[in-house]
C-alpha cells in the first residue's frame, strides 16, 4: 500500500457527517438532523414552509451515498420540477465532490433515478437493463406534453375516429359531450378541453371502464347520469385506441404504463434501496402505488411534504395521500413510519409566521363527526425572532385607492433602498385574470414602475408575442376565419390587435416596412413560379408523382415562362443536380412534385424570420437592455416565442413551399391551426417561471407560480377567492374511487381556498402587505384580522423594516469548464440567450453537437471497458468481434 | 433469441447509440441539429475509433466528472466547477485527455486555453484525489478537410492517406502555475453571470482572425455567421458594415452561404414529406 492509499483510508475513517457540515457551514437543528440521519424504514417528513426541507433531503441522500456505501444507482429522488432535480444533483454534486477531494472516492451520479416523476416514469419504461427480464427491445411510445395531447384531440381524424367509437356522429358529437357538462355549444375545443382532465383523471385513478362499467347502477353522481358516464368511459376508450394506433401515449398513460412494467416485473421492489418523494402531498393515486411498490421490498420510502401548501387538486392530486401517509403505510408496507416535523421556519420574520399560523386555524379541519382530522398538526416556529409588525394592510378603502396606497409605498421602498431591486417585491394573486390585477398594475405604473407577468393570462397578448406575431400576420396575409362562438370573436379581435400594432411598427421603422414588402414580394414570386411550373407539366402531360427526370424535364423546366431567376436557379442548380443523380443511383429517384416544391420553396422559416425581425430597431433595444443588466423582461418573452416557433417547425412547417401558399393554407396553419389552439388554450399554468425575475420589474405571479419561492416582500393582491364547490372532476370521480376518508366534497373547496391562501402568505420574509378592499368581497377567514387592530401603511414605521439585498440561492451553483466558463468567453451576449434565456436555435448548432459526440464517444469507452473484462473473464471465448 | 449488443461490431454499436443518444438529445434540448451536422458528428466518432483505436481501448476511466467545490468569486459568491475527462491507466502510466470536438490546429494554436482548462483539472486529480498523472492531452476530434474531402468523394485510398496524416492528439504541458490564474478568472465570469453581464465582445475581437482557423477567417465571420442571434448584435452590425461581402447582401437576405443553404433546404424538405 502507498502512503496515498494510505491517507485516504485513514480520511474516510475519520470522516463524520459532522465535519462535512462544518465544511459546507450548514448547522441541522434536531429535526433535520434526526430526518438527515434517517435510514430504515418509511419515514414521514412534514417540511413547513422555509424549513430548510431541500437541504435535508440533500445531506440525506448524501448521507446514504457516503455512510451508508448505498450506489447512487440505487437511489429513487422524484421532484415536483426538472428545475428542482437540477438544484438538488447540483448541490449533491457539489458536496460529493467535496467528498471525493478529501477521501479520493469517486461516485457517479448518472445511474440515479432524480427527476419529475414523469421523466422517471419515462425512464421505467425503457430501462431495459434493470426492469425488464428479456431485454428485447421494444420501443417505448411517444409521449404527448399537454399540448400535444390537445393537438392530437383537435387532430380532424383522430377526433372522428374517437367520437364514432363511441357511437357518436362526428358531425354533432361536439355538442353532445359539451351538453353533458352543462354547456351548450357545438365547440370541438371546448369538448377537448371537458374531456382531457376526465381521461386523465381515469388514467390517474386506474379506472377501468369494463368493470365500472359492468356495475354501473351500483354508483350514483351528482351532476351526472350513468348514461353520460358510461359515454365518457367509452370515449376513453377510443381515446386510448387511437393512442396505441400511433404508438403514442400522455403524461397520465405513461405512469400507467410504469406502473404495468413494474408489475410484470418481478423483481421491481427491489431494484431502488431507497425511494425519496418530495412534495408528497401533490402525489396523485397512480403515483402513490408506483411509490410503493418500488419500496415493497425494502420499506424505505421517504416522503417530505407540506399538506398546507398541496395546491394540484385540479390535476387529479389527492393531498390525502399525505395526511393519511401513516395509514397507507400500514396497508402496503404493514409498518408504521417515523414521522419528523420540520417546524423551524428560516424564512419569514415572527410576525409573519403568526399571521399564517392563526389564519389556518380560522376553520375548522374535523370530520363532522370529529373522528378524522383532515390535516396534519403542526406548530411552525419562526427562528428569526423579532417583536415589530411584518403583515400591514392599506387603510379600507375602495379598490382605487387602496390599489394607490400601496403603489406609493412600494415607491417608498424603493427609493429608500429597502430593496436593491423592484423583483424583490412580488404581487401574488389567486388568478391574474382579476379585475384587482389591473388596478393594482395601473396604479404602479402611474408611480413609473413596471411589472413582470410571466404567462400571466393569455401568452398571445403579451407585448413581445403581439409584436412578432403581428409582423407574421402582416408578412403572411390575415387568413380567413370562418365561424362564430365566442372564441373565434375573442380571436379576430386578437388578430386586429396585432395587425393594428404591425401597422404602427412599420409605421415608425420605414426599414421595417420594406422588409415586410420584401417578404411579401418574395411570397408572391414563389407562388407564380409555383403556378408557372404547374402549366408547364400540364401542358406536358406529366404527371406531378412521376419519377423526375432531368434529361427529358429539366430544360422544359428551366424554361418554362414566366419563372423567375431564382426560381430558374433552384430547378438549375448544380447541387441539384448531384443529388438527383444520387437518388437516381440509388433507385429512389424524386418525384416531380418534389422538385416543383423545392423550386418553389422559401429560403426561410418562421424562426429565421424571428431572428431576421430581431435585427429591427424595436427589437434590438430589448436585447441591448438584457446585455447590461437592463430589464430583462423582453428578452425572457422573445425566448418563450421560439420555443413556439420551433414547435410549429417541428410539428407543420419546417420549409415554407409555394404549394402551401395556395389558397391560404399555410395561414390557415399558422394562424387557424396553430395560433388558435394557443390562444384558445390561454394560461396554461405554468409554474417554474425563470427565478430569479428579470430585474427591474415587479413580478406579478399566480399563487401557484409562486409555489415554492420567497420574496423579501410579497403583496397578496386579492382577500378573495369565489368558492365555487368541489370541482366538476371531483364530483365526477369520487364515486368511482374505494376510498371513503377522502375530504368531504362539500368541504373541498373550502379547504383548497385556505391552503392557497396559506401558500401565498408563507412566500414573505420580511414584509407581507394586504390589501383592505371595501366594497368588494373578501374571504371569510382574512376578516377577523382585517377588524383586528391590524397594522396600517400609514402608521408602518419603515425603519423597522430590515434591508433586503438580492441573494443568490442558497446552494451553490455548478459551472461547467466547457458550457459555462468556455462559452460565456466565446461570447457573453450568445451565452445570455441561448443558455440563460434558452431561445431555440434556428441555424446555429450550439452544443448539441458536442453532446451528441461525447455521449456516444463515452457509451464507447464504456462498451470497449465492458468488452474488455468480458474477453478477460473468459480468454478461451476468442476475444471480441468487433 | 435476442441479439445480444456483443455481437454488433463496433462500428455498428455506435452507430445504433449515436441514434440513440440523438433521439434523447432531441427530448431533452427540445431541438435537433441538422442533418448534415448530425452526419459529421457521426463521423467524427467513427473516425475517432478509426485513428485512435488503441487509446479507445485503452480507456479505463471514461467520462470522469471532475468537481471542484467550495470555490468563491471575487465578488464572494460560492462556486462549484465541473469539467469532463477520461482516463488511461497502463502499466502505471495515467494519461488524462480531454476529447473536444476542435480540430486540432486550432486547438494548437489557442494552446493557452487548453492549458488552463487542463491545469485545473490535474490539480484536482492530483491534489484534492490524490490520483498519479503522467502526462495529459486534448484529442481533437474535428477532422481536417483533407479527410473531409476524402469523405465527399468516397475515394477509400484517400482516406486512409488522409487519416494517417490527420494528428489529432495534441500534448497539454503541465504547469501549476496556470491553475490559480484561472480559478481566479472562472470567479470573475462566475461574477458577471450572476450580475446579468452579457455585452458582445468589441468590434475589434471580430476584426481578428480566428487564430488555428480556416484560412485567416475572423471571429465575426466563423462565429457570428453561425449565430442567430447576430441580426440584433452591436458588435456584429459594425462588423457587417466594414465588410463589403455582407453589407452588400444586406442584413436583410436569408441566403448568405448557397451551399449551407442548399442542404438546409434539403434537409428541411427530408423531414417534411419523407417519401
Ligand atoms: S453575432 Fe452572436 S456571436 Fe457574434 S458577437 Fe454577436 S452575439 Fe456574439
Amino acid at each position: 500500500m502507498n502512503l496515498n492509499d494510505h491517507i485516504r483510508i485513514m480520511t474516510q475513517k475519520m470522516l463524520t457527517m459532522e465535519y462535512l457540515w462544518d465544511l459546507a457551514g450548514f448547522r441541522p437543528n434536531p429535526q433535520q438532523r434526526e430526518a438527515i440521519l434517517h435510514v430504515d424504514g418509511p419515514l414521514y417528513i412534514t417540511a413547513g414552509p422555509g424549513s430548510g426541507k431541500t437541504r435535508v433531503l440533500l445531506w440525506r441522500t448524501l448521507n446514504l451515498i457516503v455512510f451508508h456505501d448505498i450506489k447512487p444507482d440505487e437511489i429513487f429522488l422524484s421532484t415536483f420540477t426538472e428545475k428542482a432535480a437540477k438544484q438538488l444533483t447540483d448541490g449533491l454534486r457539489s458536496l460529493l465532490g467535496l467528498v471525493t477531494n478529501l477521501t479520493g472516492q469517486p461516485f457517479d451520479l448518472s445511474g440515479m433515478y432524480v427527476g419529475t416523476v414523469h421523466s422517471l416514469c419515462r425512464r421505467i419504461i425503457s430501462d431495459r437493463r434493470r426492469f425488464f427480464t428479456d431485454r428485447h427491445r421494444q420501443r417505448p411510445p411517444v409521449v404527448l406534453d399537454d399540448l400535444g395531447q390537445y393537438f392530437r384531440l383537435n387532430n380532424v381524424r383522430t377526433w372522428n375516429a374517437m367520437v364514432s367509437y363511441a357511437g357518436l356522429d362526428p358531425d354533432d358529437a361536439a355538442e353532445h359531450i359539451n351538453k353533458i357538462f352543462s354547456v351548450d355549444s357545438i365547440s370541438r375545443h371546448r369538448a377537448i378541453e371537458h374531456l382531457r382532465p376526465v381521461f386523465n383523471r381515469f388514467s390517474e385513478e386506474l379506472l377501468d371502464p369494463v368493470t365500472i362499467r359492468s356495475q354501473l347502477d351500483t354508483y350514483s353522481w351528482d351532476g351526472f347520469s350513468g348514461e353520460q358516464v358510461d359515454l365518457l368511459l367509452t370515449l376513453y376508450e377510443g381515446y386510448r385506441k387511437t393512442l396505441q394506433e400511433g404508438h403514442l401515449t400522455d403524461f397520465a398513460l405513461l405512469q400507467q404504463e410504469a406502473f404495468r412494467v413494474l408489475n410484470d416485473f418481478s423483481g421491481s421492489g427491489q431494484v431502488f434501496s431507497h425511494v425519496i418523494v418530495d412534495e408528497y402531498q401533490d402525489t396523485n393515486t397512480i403515483q402513490e402505488r408506483i411509490f410503493f411498490e418500488l419500496a415493497s421490498g425494502t420499506s424505505n420510502l421517504c416522503v417530505v411534504g407540506d399538506d398546507d401548501q398541496a395546491l394540484y387538486r385540479f390535476r387529479g392530486a389527492t393531498v390525502e395521500n399525505f395526511v393519511q401517509f401513516p395509514e397507507r403505510c400500514r396497508a402496503y408496507l404493514n409498518m408504521a413510519p417515523r414521522r419528523i416535523g420540520l417546524e423551524t421556519n428560516y424564512r419569514s420574520r415572527t410576525d409573519i409566521v403568526d399571521f399564517y399560523t392563526r389564519f389556518m386555524r380560522q376553520i375548522d379541519w374535523h370530520s363532522a363527526d370529529r373522528k378524522l382530522v383532515y390535516r396534519v398538526e403542526k406548530k411552525i416556529r419562526a427562528h428569526r425572532q423579532d417583536a415589530f409588525p411584518a403583515v400591514v394592510a392599506s387603510m379600507p378603502n375602495k379598490p382605487v385607492q387602496a390599489c394607490q396606497e400601496i403603489a406609493v409605498f412600494v415607491r417608498r421602498l424603493l427609493n429608500e433602498g429597502k430593496v436593491d431591486n423592484p423583483n424583490q417585491i412580488a404581487f401574488l394573486y389567486p388568478s391574474l385574470k382579476s379585475v384587482q390585477v389591473e388596478r393594482m398594475k395601473n396604479a404602479l405604473e402611474a408611480q413609473g414602475l413596471q411589472v413582470y407577468a410571466p404567462r400571466a393570462g393569455r401568452f398571445l397578448d403579451v407585448d413581445e408575442a403581439v409584436d412578432v406575431f403581428g409582423i407574421c400576420l402582416l408578412i403572411f396575409g390575415r387568413p380567413s376565419l370562418r365561424g362564430m362562438g365566442r372564441d373565434i370573436e375573442g380571436f379576430r379581435e386578437w388578430l386586429n390587435i396585432i395587425e393594428e400594432r404591425a401597422e404602427s411598427l412599420i409605421y415608425h421603422d420605414p426599414r421595417l416596412g420594406r422588409f415586410v414588402a420584401d417578404r411579401r414580394a418574395e411570397l408572391q414570386r414563389a407562388l407564380s413560379d409555383y403556378q408557372a411550373l404547374q402549366r408547364v407539366v400540364a401542358r406536358n402531360h406529366w404527371d406531378t408523382k412521376q419519377p423526375y427526370n432531368p434529361e427529358m424535364m429539366k430544360r422544359t423546366l428551366v424554361s418554362a415562362p414566366g419563372l423567375s431567376t431564382s426560381g430558374r436557379k433552384l430547378v438549375s442548380s448544380a447541387y441539384l443536380d448531384r443529388i438527383v443523380i444520387k437518388r437516381i443511383q440509388e433507385g429512389r429517384p424524386f418525384s416531380l412534385d418534389y422538385i416543383i416544391r423545392r423550386a418553389t420553396s422559401l429560403d426561410w422559416n418562421v424562426l429565421d424570420l424571428f431572428y431576421r425581425l430581431m435585427g429591427f430597431e424595436h427589437f434590438k433595444a430589448m436585447f441591448d437592455q438584457a446585455e447590461r443588466q437592463g430589464d430583462e423582461g423582453p428578452v425572457a418573452n422573445l425566448g418563450l416565442i421560439t420555443q413556439y416557433l420551433q414547435r410549429f417547425n417541428e410539428e407543420r412547417v419546417s420549409i415554407i413551399t409555394a404549394n402551401l401558399l395556395e389558397e391560404n393554407q399555410f395561414q390557415g396553419m399558422f394562424f387557424n391551426s396553430f395560433l388558435f389552439a394557443l390562444f384558445r388554450l390561454g394560461e396554461s399554468e405554468l409554474e417554474d417561471p425563470e427565478d430569479p425575475f428579470p430585474r427591474g420589474r415587479i413580478p406579478f405571479l399566480t399563487i401557484h407560480q409562486a409555489k415554492g419561492l420567497e420574496f423579501p416582500i410579497v403583496v397578496l393582491g386579492n382577500l378573495y377567492k369565489q368558492n365555487r364547490g368541489a370541482p366538476l372532476m371531483e364530483r365526477l370521480a369520487r364515486p368511482l374511487l374505494p376510498d371513503k376518508s377522502s375530504e368531504p366534497l362539500e368541504r373541498m373547496s373550502e379547504f383548497d381556498i385556505m391552503r392557497m391562501f396559506y401558500v401565498a402568505l408563507s412566500r414573505a420574509k420580511n414584509l407581507l402587505i394586504l390589501p383592505h378592499f371595501k366594497g368588494s368581497p373578501t374571504t371569510s377567514a382574512f376578516k377577523p384580522f382585517l377588524r383586528e387592530r391590524i397594522t396600517r401603511l400609514s402608521e408602518f414605521d419603515l425603519d423597522s423594516l430590515p434591508t433586503s439585498r438580492m441573494e443568490d440561492d442558497e446552494l451553490p451553483k455548478i459551472y461547467s469548464f466547457t458550457s459555462d466558463y468556455l462559452f460565456y468567453k466565446k461570447c457573453p451576449r450568445q451565452y445570455m440567450i441561448f443558455r440563460k434565456y434558452g431561445f431555440v436555435p434556428s441555424r446555429s448548432q450550439t452544443m448539441f453537437f458536442g453532446s451528441l459526440v461525447h455521449r456516444t464517444l463515452e457509451d464507447l469507452h464504456h462498451e470497449l471497458i465492458r468488452r474488455r473484462k468480458l474477453s478477460q473473464a473468459q480468454p478461451q471465448s476468442g476475444g471480441d468481434h468487433a | 433469441m435476442p441479439e445480444s449488443p456483443s455481437t454488433l461490431s463496433i462500428e455498428e454499436f455506435i452507430q445504433e447509440v449515436f441514434e440513440e443518444n440523438f433521439e434523447l438529445l432531441i427530448a431533452e434540448s427540445g431541438h435537433a441539429i441538422s442533418p448534415q451536422a448530425k452526419q459529421v458528428a457521426l463521423e467524427q466518432v467513427l473516425l475517432y475509433w478509426r485513428k485512435l483505436r488503441d487509446v479507445a481501448e485503452s480507456v479505463t476511466d471514461t467520462e470522469v466528472l471532475l468537481t471542484l467545490p467550495a470555490q468563491t468569486t471575487p465578488q464572494g459568491r460560492e462556486f462549484t466547477i465541473e469539467g469532463v475527462v477520461d482516463i488511461v491507466r497502463e502499466d502505471e502510466h495515467v494519461i488524462m485527455y480531454d476529447i473536444k470536438t476542435h480540430d486540432a490546429d486550432y486547438v494548437r494554436e489557442n494552446i493557452e486555453l487548453y492549458k488552463q482548462q487542463l491545469n485545473v483539472y490535474a490539480h484536482i486529480w492530483q491534489e484534492l484525489r490524490r490520483q498519479p498523472l503522467d502526462a495529459m492531452a486534448v484529442i481533437a476530434t474535428d477532422f481536417p478537410s483533407e479527410v473531409k474531402s476524402a469523405l465527399a468523394h468516397l475515394d477509400p485510398r484517400a482516406l486512409d492517406a488522409a487519416l494517417e496524416r490527420w494528428e489529432p492528439i495534441v500534448p497539454i504541458e503541465y504547469d501549476p502555475a496556470h491553475k490559480d490564474r484561472t480559478i481566479y478568472a472562472f470567479g470573475e465570469i462566475v461574477d458577471k453571470i450572476q450580475n446579468g453581464e452579457f455585452p458582445p465582445p468589441p468590434l475589434e475581437v471580430l476584426q481578428t482572425p480566428i487564430k488555428g482557423g480556416w484560412r485567416q477567417e475572423r471571429f465575426g465571420t466563423r462565429v457570428c455567421r453561425n449565430c442567430d442571434a447576430r441580426f440584433s448584435c452591436d458588435s456584429y452590425r459594425q462588423y457587417a458594415m466594414g465588410n463589403r461581402r455582407i453589407s452588400e447582401r444586406g442584413m436583410e437576405y436569408f441566403t448568405e452561404d448557397d451551399s449551407n443553404q442548399e442542404d438546409w433546404r434539403t434537409a428541411s424538405l427530408d423531414t417534411m414529406f419523407s417519401e
